[in-house]
């Protein structure tokens, strides 16, 4: 399961060989949505020793940091300084320990906290997007005989829900109009960036 | 819907059926009827917008079918009277006052049907956010825009479509429609 079963160190402690893959466990679970990842299958495959509630406690612990460290975003400076915080509490975590759960944030945040983001989103979004030019060749209007349009298709989804598509035309003029509106867009957005 | 037409006040149903017409005539992109079914709720008006999206459907039908048989006005209210009997008054001096004085402008088309699926963009509104944090992240930092476009229906109506977009998905958006005015301008 884990990158860090296959580390590079002498034999880590016997408390984090399997620590990477609970880790993993508990990500599966709580961002990548794997439902099926009980506590009971994590403490079979990874801590067939360890009596129930000494296994709860741990995957209490472990997935309270992981918590911690995910809803802060926490960058190297944060993570280290946090790390070593709890390594040095009472009831905290080991320095091989610290380092399992480093290691594993250092591999999994852009995706978790890619997948908090999606979890915020509830309102419709835009799946994909296709488009293709026809020429009208029947018009209401004898002009708008051969005029080129773009049909634009858009799937939109909303959380959980079954996509929506959104059908559009648009002539030269309504792409044009679009484009000065995208536009208006990006220039805020670069204002945007530029005083974060 | 007759009987919704009934609790419409005049001036509205004017309204209405001045847009109507005016969409058949290409001389507006469809019929706002979001907006007349706000204003008249305002005013005390007890109709639905699905009522409302009826009446409009009824009375386009009515103004296309008869641009296509080349109805004079007289023959319309004619038609009209023996169809429905039970339109207020004022409703059919509407109709009248309308057809006359537009009615012969509307063309005659028999390609309706293929343009049935597809909708007319109209306009575009945006906004520029940044989501800050969430109940299941204090650190969530991602910037998004929010975009609504104003659609008008095959059928006239003009609705509001909106969705959300990530900086690296709108960056897309906006690459995809630069490409279609190239493809457009060399077609």
């Amino acid at each position: 399961m884990a990158a860090a079963e296959q580390q590079q160190q002498p034999p880590p402690s016997e408390g984090c060989k399997p620590l990477g893959a609970l880790l993993n466990g508990i990500a599966q679970a709580a961002y990548y949505g794997k439902a099926d990842i009980t506590e009971e299958l994590l403490r079979g495959q990874l801590y067939p020793e360890a009596a129930p509630e000494e296994f709860r406690a741990l995957r209490a612990k472990m997935g309270g940091l992981l918590q911690s460290i995910a809803s802060a975003d926490m960058d190297l400076n944060q993570l280290e300084a946090f790390l070593t915080a709890q390594t040095k509490k009472q009831g905290g975590i080991t320095s091989d320990q610290a380092a399992v759960i480093a290691k594993f944030w250092k591999n999994h945040r852009v995706k978790i906290h890619e997948s908090l983001v999606n979890q915020s989103r509830w309102d419709n979004v835009l799946k994909n997007m296709n488009w293709r030019v026809d020429l009208k060749s029947q018009s209401r209007h004898i002009d708008q005989i051969n005029t080129p349009v773009a049909i634009v298709e858009m799937e939109l989804v909303k959380n959980g829900q079954e996509s929506e598509f959104l059908c559009l035309e648009f002539d030269e003029a309504k792409v044009s109009q679009m484009l000065k509106k995208l536009s208006e867009i990006e220039e805020s957005m670069t204002a945007l960036t530029q005083t974060t | 819907a007759a009987d919704k037409i009934n609790i419409m006040p005049q001036d509205f149903f004017a309204e209405l059926c001045e847009q109507i017409i005016q969409h058949l005539n290409h001389k507006i992109p469809g019929v706002n009827t979001v907006e007349l079914c706000e204003r008249l709720q305002t005013s005390g008006i007890e109709i639905s917008i699905g009522d409302l999206a009826k009446i409009t459907n009824v009375v386009s039908l009515l103004f296309s079918t008869a641009a296509r048989n080349n109805l004079s006005t007289e023959d319309l209210v004619t038609a009209l009277g023996s169809a429905v009997s039970t339109l207020p008054k004022h409703a059919v001096q509407v109709i009248r006052h309308v057809w006359n004085e537009q009615g012969k402008s509307v063309s005659v088309s028999e390609d309706v049907g293929n343009m049935a699926t597809v909708g007319q963009f109209v306009d575009m509104k945006w906004k520029l956010g940044v989501a800050m944090s969430s109940d299941t992240c204090r650190s969530l930092k991602y910037p998004y825009v929010t975009v609504t476009l104003k659609v008008a229906d095959p059928s006239g109506q003009i609705t509001n479509k909106s969705f959300e977009m990530t900086i690296p998905q709108f960056k897309n958006f906006f690459r995809q429609f630069k490409e279609m005015a190239a493809v457009l301008e060399t077609v």
